[in-house]
């Protein structure tokens, strides 16, 4: 799936608030905390993601550079919340909500992958 | 009474409500399953009739001529068979007469008095002989000619010309990929195979002439096509994408080492590895089994396609012959249809269109995408120089292949020169974007940057108006070749060798020379070079204009119809041919056909299935017969159907 911005933020928004925040409760009122974080954050990183999508010539966004975002914003979260950014938690929101946009997300909705991520 | 006496059958069927009539002659069998219901009776051969009621038999009933009457025998049916209300076993239907199974009702009419024996086909022009049935206008036996000839046909005309008349909610003119993904689409939107008809000239294999273009065009089943591990014509979502079945099926057995190959080529690509593609081969044996589960071999019939009219009853007619004589015309009725023709031309250069024409030799001079293994034959044997025209990914695979054939035979007298126009030295650019170029290849992993499937670029292309939809698509557009290894190395290898060279420059003639080869000559900077070849190639590629299908020539012609900038036919952002819209049908174009428009990438298999699901989601918004949005439960409900191969309803 090649991303929009209007579709990253939905389906960020969407992902976090579903799995996200379900492999969240384990880890307390800490770790919604952080989820909520990072969502806010996230979507102002998309924000930049987007303009560096649109240098590439393909204008894709290949899961390796997915990857190296979630590195990325890990990393701003811990410089955030030295105290309460757990890396475990972290690992599990960012596995959980890769591998559903991965493949659930595209049973549940057909359209998804043609309106670069886009759900409503 | 003759065998040739038509019988209408009308009945209004009990899942969609919609009203059906066929229009046959005996023997007709009716049933549930059109498997379990016999081709031929006393050597004539049947008319097949399915209903899909969980009341009816697999094989019902049969109707037949015994002398001059009509009987219906009841086939040892569960529930019975009912004439005019009273149980069946065998008796004599009366024109008019009703036969009950399950939930049908069968209006059976016929002519009472015997025909003039002008034969099904529909020659003379004669009037309707005797009485007709009741309540029906007597009218004039028209040809197909005469019916084709008005602006809007009357379906009624049709039946008094006793030409084969079918009705059907969902018709597609073309039997080949296109149709099937729309016809996949269908079921799993919730038609029933019965409702949906798809007219084909070729095989009944949905992917037999692309199959024939792939081979032609030197990719042989186990090598892999330019396409991406999630555009799956065998499943509407796209998941599990071949990678990760293959990854499965290597895993299986005991190959780890390629499995995680291939899930880490999904992962990374195309930054750090090269894209993943699927094996030709895999692709059409997955294609096999999705039509064994939505019945496309019930869906798929054969039908030369001459012409698509608009009905007076607010439907469309298609006009088309039964077999390859074209003497047998048949009309089918359908509410929305959608034309998936697909590419009906092998494009030639000019010049070397000209040098077939003028020498009548489609010997030394062919087109990449039509069968030349005759080349390859001579060059495996008495060596010999290719002259290839056309940078695109066909031409990629010729210089595989050449490659392999200097291999295998150890033959260094094997030579190919590839002329270009102008050097390409800089890539195409977009905004702030380039595309990579090396050895005057551009490269990209597919036909058009990947954002023109489902990302911005779509976006960009489906708001665009007609002009600038034209400038973006030739800036996102031009020939590109997959950016894989293997032929960067064949080809700075054969460079340094030297039995590969590219030469630059215009054609201003194409001649045979003395040694049945071909002399080229090249007018470039350096002036004017002759080159000789023993063949040359033309991988320039195919072509989808209307002017180069009759039938859709006819088409836009009957109708007045727009044409877009690159004369294909115009459609709206949901790939409706807008102009065409009756009360109560519509009419689609995909694929090919449609290239110009909304969407860039129209023929390849992941764009054949945008258009469908844009197409469907038109068709539910219109309220067709039995379809219903799909989403959220229940298209998973439906994707679960897929992965347990159980048929989508």
């Amino acid at each position: 799936m090649t991303p929009t911005l209007l579709g990253r933020i939905q389906t960020r928004i969407l992902l976090f608030g579903s799995v996200g925040a379900i492999v969240s409760f384990p880890f307390g009122a800490a770790g919604l905390l952080v989820l909520f974080v990072a969502l806010i954050l996230g979507m102002l990183w998309d924000i930049l993601y987007n303009v560096i999508q649109k240098l590439r010539w393909d204008r894709d966004w290949p899961a390796a550079l997915q990857l190296a975002a979630g590195v990325w914003e890990g990393l701003v979260l811990l410089a955030l919340f030295p105290g309460i950014f757990n890396l475990w938690h972290y690992s599990l929101v960012w596995l959980s909500v890769f591998i559903a946009s991965q493949s659930v997300m595209r049973l549940m909705f057909p359209r998804w992958r043609f309106r670069g991520g886009r759900w409503l | 009474m003759t065998q040739a006496t038509v019988i209408t059958v009308s009945w209004i069927d009990p899942a969609t409500g919609g009203a059906r009539q066929e229009i046959a002659t005996a023997p007709i069998v009716f049933g549930r399953v059109a498997i379990s219901m016999p081709t031929t009776i006393n050597g004539v051969a049947t008319r097949q009739i399915e209903l899909g009621d969980s009341d009816i038999s697999r094989f019902h009933l049969l109707v037949d001529w015994q002398g001059d009457r009509l009987v219906a025998t009841d086939q040892n049916s569960r529930n019975g068979t009912f004439l005019n209300g009273r149980r069946l076993q065998s008796d004599v239907v009366p024109n008019g007469g009703q036969l009950q199974m399950g939930a049908v009702v069968l209006s059976i009419s016929y002519a009472v008095a015997s025909i003039p024996a002008a034969g099904a086909s529909g020659g003379g022009i004669a009037p309707v002989g005797g009485v007709a049935p009741e309540g029906t206008i007597i009218r004039r036996v028209r040809t197909s000619r005469e019916i084709l000839a008005e602006r809007q046909i009357d379906p009624r005309d049709i039946q008094s010309s006793r030409l084969p008349m079918t009705e059907v909610d969902f018709a597609s003119v073309g039997g080949g990929l296109g149709s099937y993904i729309w016809a996949d689409y269908l079921r799993v939107f919730g038609a029933r195979t019965e409702q949906i008809a798809a007219l084909g000239m070729r095989e009944p294999s949905p992917y037999a002439n692309y199959k024939r273009l792939c081979l032609n065009s030197q990719i042989p089943l186990h090598e892999r096509l330019r396409s991406n591990s999630d555009s799956c014509p065998d499943n509407i979502w796209g998941w599990p994408g071949y990678a990760l079945r293959e990854a499965w099926y290597d895993l299986t057995r005991g190959s780890a080492g390629t499995a995680l190959r291939y899930l880490w080529q999904v992962f990374s690509e195309p930054t750090l590895s090269e894209t993943y593609t699927p094996r030709a081969g895999r692709v059409f044996d997955s294609i096999d089994r999705e039509a064994r589960r939505i019945g496309w071999d019930r869906i798929w019939r054969y039908g030369r396609v001459k012409a698509i009219r608009q009905t007076t009853d607010g439907r469309y007619a298609i006009s088309y012959a039964q077999s390859d004589e074209k003497r047998d015309p048949a009309f089918m009725i359908a509410r929305y249809v959608v034309v998936a023709t697909g590419y009906p031309k092998i494009q030639f250069l000019p010049d070397l269109q000209a040098y077939r024409e003028q020498y009548d030799d489609f010997r030394t001079v062919v087109n990449a995408y039509e069968d030349h293994n005759h080349v390859y034959q001579q060059l495996a044997q008495q060596g010999g120089t290719i002259l290839l025209r056309g940078r695109g990914i066909v031409a990629s695979r010729i210089i595989q292949r050449i490659t392999e054939i200097r291999q295998q035979t150890g033959r260094g007298d094997i030579r190919v020169l590839h002329l270009m126009r102008s050097p390409k030295t800089q890539g195409n650019t977009f905004k702030f974007a380039k595309r990579a170029v090396a050895n005057h290849f551009e490269f990209q992993p597919f036909n058009w940057p990947k954002a023109c499937w489902g990302g911005d670029l779509r976006e960009v292309l489906e708001k665009a108006n007609d002009s600038e939809r034209d400038e973006l698509i030739k800036s996102w557009g031009g020939t590109t070749t997959a950016d894989r290894r293997d032929w960067r190395e064949i080809v700075d290898r054969s460079v340094r060798e030297g039995w590969y060279a590219i030469r630059f420059g215009n054609v201003s003639s194409v001649v045979p020379n003395p040694n049945g080869g071909t002399l080229t000559t090249v007018t470039g900077n350096s002036g004017e070079q002759e080159v000789n070849a023993d063949f040359i190639v033309d991988a320039t590629g195919l072509d989808a204009e209307v002017k180069y299908n009759p039938m859709l020539e006819d088409l836009v012609n009957h109708y007045q119809l727009p044409l877009n900038p690159r004369r294909r036919l115009a459609v709206n952002n949901s790939f409706e041919i807008q102009a065409m819209r009756q009360r109560q049908g519509r009419i689609y174009a995909i694929g090919a056909i449609a290239f110009g428009g909304p969407y860039a990438a129209v023929d390849s298999f992941l764009g054949l299935q945008f258009s469908s699901q844009w197409v469907l989601d038109d068709m539910v918004k219109a309220d067709a017969p039995g379809l219903r949005r799909l989403d959220g439960w229940a298209s998973f409900n439906q994707w679960m159907k897929w992965a347990t191969n159980q048929a989508p309803n």
